[in-house]
């Protein structure tokens, strides 16, 4: 470390006043005088000099030492609050996304509870369904036509498949061609497989088109059903239309309640 | 900043106390310095802004008093050089002998346990050069002559703490 050249002490105030211009002119004439004629006086003026120059460059240092802390400091702030802010805003975020899939899911429940039950088609068939109840004993005449007596038994008794072999040995001699067709068929739908609904339409189209045929009208209705049930809808709908219209036609209530209902889908 | 002139104007302003160059680059910088200083010497954001702090300080200094005579061309990478050298000679080396600190440095640490009031009329006067009328509407001191006494008053315990600090170490 360098020592001081000089001790300012003694002339300090003196040298203050002069550099910052604060002398009376007299006052400064002097000074400048004096500055020549004395070695000390001149000394300690450079000394000061010196230190001056000295603490301008230390000043200027701090000052942007100082500046350079002010600012981080105000950078700091401006990040801090970016980050709360931004902090906020994913909060605002997740919050609007937990009201939009609580709304979903309020939707989707309300769905589920509300929407229109669509029944299967075993239930509307079992709903709408009118079944044939087959000849009465007193028609079939056991004694005289036992095979067809067995028939009827075996379809009362839902065993389809042995009452349409029973039926196919009924000899045709002792049995009307349309009640046959007609017996063949509700058999056949009877069983409720997708082929024998399929096999049943033949029969039950040929008698529902003997205009001549008691069975007709049946005939048709149960037609109808085995479109439906085949999901033949155009079809279906036309022909329960046609028993629908037809006041002779016995199945007439049941072919209007399932037209009016939802279980057959509109065209 | 790049034309050779624009450079040489940075120099002048920086010259007469204009450090508005430096406080913008500080303020564009910070956050690239921060992430430079992450990945090359692993320091956390409050120490590479020290640093850099530290640094444009430094570069100041050797503008101010002459040591740098030419803006480079290339002002980030060589405050980025002196950065790296920093953090090595603070590596390597403790604090320079005192024998060999120079008369600002000590000066400067003088200053330092000046009081804040002290320091900042220092500044505003040597520094900023405003007048004593100035200095007391800063201060709010009610007029230029308190201001002028108060300077004094601060000249003078500087120069006290400085012949102390000669006395200490003769």
């Amino acid at each position: 470390m360098t020592p001081p050249a000089f001790d300012l002490r003694p002339y300090l105030e003196e040298l203050e006043r002069f550099a910052d211009g604060q002398m009376t002119p007299p006052e400064q004439a002097a000074f400048e005088g004096r500055l020549e004629q004395d070695p000390d006086l001149y000394r300690a003026y450079q000394a000061y000099e010196q230190l001056a120059a000295d603490l301008r460059w230390v000043a200027g240092h701090e000052t942007l030492h100082q500046r350079l802390l002010a600012l981080d400091r105000r950078l700091d702030q401006r990040q801090d609050a970016l980050t709360r802010i931004r902090r906020r805003q994913r909060k605002t975020q997740q919050q609007w996304g937990a009201v939009v899939v609580m709304g979903v899911v309020a939707v989707l429940a309300l769905w589920l509870v509300l929407r229109p039950s669509t029944p299967s088609v075993e239930a509307s068939w079992a709903r709408y369904y009118v079944p044939e109840a087959g000849l009465p004993d007193d028609v079939v005449n056991e004694s005289r036509r036992p095979l067809l007596a067995e028939a009827m038994r075996q379809y009362r008794d839902g065993h389809y498949t042995d009452a349409l072999h029973a039926l196919r040995r009924v000899p045709t001699s002792s049995l009307g061609q349309d009640t046959l067709l007609y017996y063949s068929g509700i058999m056949l739908l009877s069983k409720e497989g997708a082929e024998e609904i399929r096999a049943a339409q033949p029969f039950l189209r040929r008698v529902a088109m003997q205009s001549g045929s008691q069975l007709a009208g049946r005939a048709r209705y149960h037609l109808g059903m085995a479109y439906w049930r085949n999901q033949q809808i155009t079809a279906a709908r036309n022909t329960l239309r046609s028993v629908a219209n037809d006041a002779r036609n016995p199945y007439q209530d049941a072919a209007r309640q399932l037209l009016r209902s939802n279980a057959l889908p509109q065209e | 900043m790049n034309s050779p002139q624009q450079l040489a104007e940075v120099l002048t302003s920086l010259r007469i106390g204009n450090q508005s160059y430096l406080i913008t680059f500080y303020e564009q910088n910070r956050d690239l310095f921060a992430r430079w200083a992450r990945r090359q010497h692993q320091l956390v954001p409050t120490a590479a802004h020290e640093l850099l702090r530290a640094v444009l300080v430094t570069f100041y200094d050797q503008v101010s008093d002459g040591r740098l005579t030419k803006l480079p061309p290339d002002v980030r990478a060589y405050v980025y050089g002196l950065a790296d050298e920093k953090i090595r000679s603070a590596h390597t080396t403790e604090i320079l002998p005192k024998n060999e600190a120079s008369r600002r440095q000590q000066l400067l640490g003088l200053f330092q346990q000046l009081g804040l009031d002290c320091q900042k009329m220092l500044m505003y006067f040597y520094f900023r050069g405003y007048n004593f009328e100035k200095v007391a509407g800063k201060m709010g001191f009610a007029n230029a002559n308190v201001a002028r006494l108060q300077k004094a008053a601060c000249l003078r315990k500087l120069y006290e703490l400085r012949v102390r600090a000669d006395a200490a170490s003769a």
